[in-house]
């Protein structure tokens, strides 16, 4: 049979595309064949799952009577993906496709294997009621964790691709009936002009969504909790999620979003007020503290009842440089060990915050080098950043109190007081995705989850 | 191009970073400063009209928890004028004088006698001195009394502050003053200000604010004994803490009355004052007594009591009607009740040495002050 051999030889196209892969190792292009019937298999090894690729493709195969008969079924196996140009398929392969050639035909069939499908533990806002397990670093089962805990036709899931390097999958996630039109429509330009080469996870994705290149403030939200996932989304708000980061994307935000945690919503009423009360004492406190201390110590020490003025004077005697310098090395101090803390593995962070807090605050004091008061204010101010549920601001927390610093140094209390009003101007003027930045949402709970406009 | 500029940019940053160290003399370290905490006015010794200004400067030192005394520094010097006199003093320290922690103000009580304007008014035009600081007339000096550091201070605390202002102790005995009371006072017409006296006990290690004295016009003062000042500083300023004590058929009893009301009214007779009602409710309960005591007898005790204090209350009045001061305000309250064109304050001051005062005594013991 003529044909038959021919049959047996790979299309034109499949060989193409296995020679524009080449020299990679894990190419498998194979044929299958029996009783003259013969199939044609390219994928790649290390991106397909081989238990679903015999069992869906391979093993029908032979328990097919005909070619028609197995094109058929794959035809309509659900995980077909539309074959478009050369280049696309290539991609496609990359991500975990399978090409199959039966005759003439071409089916490009997704039988993906991903490893890191597991849903993650909460690390980075854990609560003590509410969910304890995230989202997972596989879209596809962080999809199905949102999908499995908002059950409403109306949700949405809008996957598309990365224009980068690594095309990577991403999906917008929105209630359709609930979503801020204007949001949903600027965050999908933003996406579509995206213009990167290569973005790592949702946190880069964030930034590069942001509008401007450089901010201090973040104007979306990373978050990997699944119940303020849903909470925003039931709000009007869009989710963007990266195949393969545990975080999600929340936009867009106001200020007042980062103040939030979601234990406030678990928690009795007076109990919330009170937390909620006491990080934005925190917030205050981790962004005026320092500068404070320099104003009145420096400038105003009038500010101070006597009984406090003259503790911190006693406590200033000996110290070398001028409060403001003080200031500044303590606080770079504390920028050191919080950053080293966060990088080492946790069991040498606890040494590392030991031996830099204690022993070293404590040997600082005794040997004059800083005042008793100011350890104080420094120790206040690193734990009252930590009060800050949300790490984005967090970090813009800790730029902010620098610029503070200068201007109370320069100016005195008068300086720290047009240094918060000019921080408070520069967030009015912010915006996140067309929705005002400082803009209250004085709402009642249920209405909020009623309307569109986030 | 670019490059360039943001080099520029860095370079100008990292010098605009370094001339912030270089903190010139407008950068005024809180170890820089002395905190003036009292000062004294008394007359000049060597200088014919001046001031002798004395300084009580805290002295904030490292181990605050280990001493056991707070640590003062003096410093006197006198000139034409208090500002002179502080001007010389700036000389003697090696740091700033800070007086925005100056909470109180001692003057010789000789000093009193005098025109006040003078010396008064430096306090006032300084920036830095609080109006709240309470002013307080001294005897035998303003520098003896400065200098009296009582057993009691605490280290970083200053006894001179906690006196006044029901801070520290609260008793109907010491009267305060705030420098804006004081200043006002002084100047309205138909209110006398009055000034806590503080003294000192032979061994210069007490300070007592028993006494006052009413600052007339014209250099006129008028010393009230301890009772009279408890009687003023009660009916006045509301000051709790009153006690006080009946003597009756060998029946001793010390009343602790805790509200003490006080409210008047000027009855005028056609243009001319001629009547200041005062009604006065005190309420409280027995403090002390030498023989037990029925509930059912209280409103006996009230009686007796009411009698008693009226005059007392009374004696007071006269007392100051006698010297025609008026630390009560009366006049003040006459000319705000009356038009002003009418020259209210000329009517007043012709009444005031023949007007008849009423006293209307209620007094209310709620309990015998034991449970039976």
């Amino acid at each position: 049979m003529g044909s038959s051999s021919e049959k047996q030889q790979p299309p034109e196209l499949l060989l193409q595309l296995a020679q524009q892969l080449s020299p990679t190792k894990d190419i498998v292009q194979t044929t299958l064949h029996v009783d003259g019937m013969a199939a044609h298999l390219l994928y790649l090894k290390s991106a397909v799952d081989s238990i679903v690729l015999q069992k869906t493709i391979i093993q029908p195969f032979f328990q097919v009577t005909s070619l028609d008969d197995y094109a058929s079924y794959l035809n309509s196996d659900p995980n077909q993906t539309e074959m478009a140009d050369e280049q696309t398929v290539l991609v496609d392969l990359t991500k975990g496709n399978v090409l199959v050639a039966v005759e003439h035909r071409f089916f490009l069939l997704e039988v993906r294997k991903v490893g890191f499908n597991e849903v993650q533990q909460i690390t980075l806002e854990p609560t003590i009621h509410g969910a304890q397990l995230g989202l997972s670093e596989s879209l596809e089962t962080s999809l199905n964790v949102i999908r499995q805990r908002y059950h409403k036709p109306s949700l949405i899931f809008d996957t598309m691709q990365l224009k980068d390097q690594s095309n990577r999958s991403i999906a917008l996630v929105y209630d359709k009936i609930t979503v801020n039109p204007r949001a949903l429509q600027l965050i999908k330009k933003r996406l579509d002009n995206l213009d990167f080469p290569l973005i790592l996870s949702s946190g880069d994705l964030q930034l590069y969504l942001n509008g401007t290149k450089k901010s201090l403030f973040p104007a979306c939200l990373l978050t990997e909790r699944p119940d303020r996932l849903v909470y925003n989304i039931s709000a009007g708000k869009i989710i963007i999620i990266v195949d393969g980061s545990p975080h999600a994307v929340i936009a867009p935000v106001v200020f007042f979003d980062f103040m939030v945690s979601m234990e406030d919503l678990y928690h009795g009423y007076w109990i919330s007020i009170l937390t909620i009360i006491l990080r934005y004492a925190g917030l205050l406190a981790c962004v005026i503290l320092p500068a404070l201390y320099v104003g009145i110590t420096s400038y105003t020490p009038d500010v101070f009842r006597t009984e406090l003025a003259l503790t911190v004077a006693a406590s200033r005697i000996g110290v070398p440089y001028p409060s403001f310098m003080e200031v500044f090395f303590m606080l770079l101090f504390i920028e050191f060990l919080t950053e080293a803390s966060i990088r080492l593995p946790s069991p040498i962070s606890a040494t590392a915050t030991t031996v830099g807090g204690l022993i070293l605050g404590t040997a600082a004091v005794e040997a004059a080098l800083t005042s008793n008061i100011m350890i104080i204010v420094v120790s206040l101010v690193a734990v009252s950043t930590f009060v800050i549920p949300i790490n984005e601001l967090g970090f813009a927390v800790r730029g902010l109190r620098f610029i503070l610093l200068i201007y109370t140094t320069f100016f005195g209390l008068a300086g720290l007081a047009i240094g918060l009003l000019g921080i408070v101007l520069f967030l009015a003027n912010k915006e996140s995705f067309g929705e005002s930045y400082l803009k209250f949402g004085w709402r009642k709970r249920k209405k909020e989850f009623r309307t569109g406009e986030g | 191009m670019e490059a360039a500029s943001r080099i520029k940019l860095v370079v100008l940053s990292i010098l605009l970073l370094c001339s912030s160290i270089l903190s010139a003399c407008a950068f005024k370290d809180i170890d820089r400063r002395l905190f003036v905490s009292v000062i004294g006015i008394d007359p000049a010794e060597k200088i014919e009209n001046g001031f002798k200004v004395t300084l009580k400067i805290a002295i904030p030192f490292g181990a605050i928890k280990q001493s056991s005394r707070p640590t003062f520094a003096y410093l006197s010097e006198e000139g034409e004028t208090v500002g002179e006199a502080i001007r010389m003093l700036e000389t003697h320290v090696d740091k700033v004088l800070e007086l925005g922690h100056m909470k109180t103000i001692v003057i010789n009580e000789e000093l009193l006698k005098d025109d006040l304007e003078e010396f008064m008014n430096f306090f006032v035009r300084r920036g830095d001195v609080q109006m709240i600081a309470y002013v307080t007339a001294a005897r035998p000096s303003a520098e003896t009394i400065l200098k009296v550091e009582p057993n009691t201070e605490a280290p970083a605390s200053i006894s001179f502050f906690n006196f006044f202002g029901e801070t520290g102790t609260e008793s109907p005995f010491i009267v305060t003053t705030y420098l804006f009371e004081f200043r006002r006072d002084y100047f309205a017409k138909g209110i006398d200000p009055v000034l806590p006296i503080m003294e000192t006990n032979k061994d210069h290690t007490e300070l007592i604010v028993n006494k006052s004295l009413v600052i007339g016009k014209k250099g006129k003062t008028l010393e009230l004994d301890s009772i009279m000042t408890k009687y003023y500083n009660s009916l006045v300023h509301k000051a709790s803490g009153f006690s006080y004590k009946i003597q009756q058929d060998g029946l001793h009893l010390l009343l602790n009355l805790d509200v003490v009301k006080m409210h008047y009214k000027i009855l005028s007779e056609g243009e001319r004052p001629s009547k200041i009602v005062m009604h006065i409710m005190k309420s409280g309960v027995v403090g002390e007594s030498n023989k037990p005591l029925s509930p059912k007898k209280l409103s006996e005790y009230d009686k007796l009591a009411e009698d008693a204090m009226t005059k007392k209350v009374r004696h007071l009045l006269l007392y100051l009607q006698e010297e025609n001061l008026d630390p009560f305000g009366f006049g003040l309250r006459y000319r705000a009740s009356k038009l002003h064109s009418a020259d209210p304050y000329k009517a007043w001051e012709e009444a005031y040495p023949e007007i008849d005062f009423d006293i209307i005594m209620k007094v209310e013991l709620k309990s015998t002050g034991v449970t039976e």
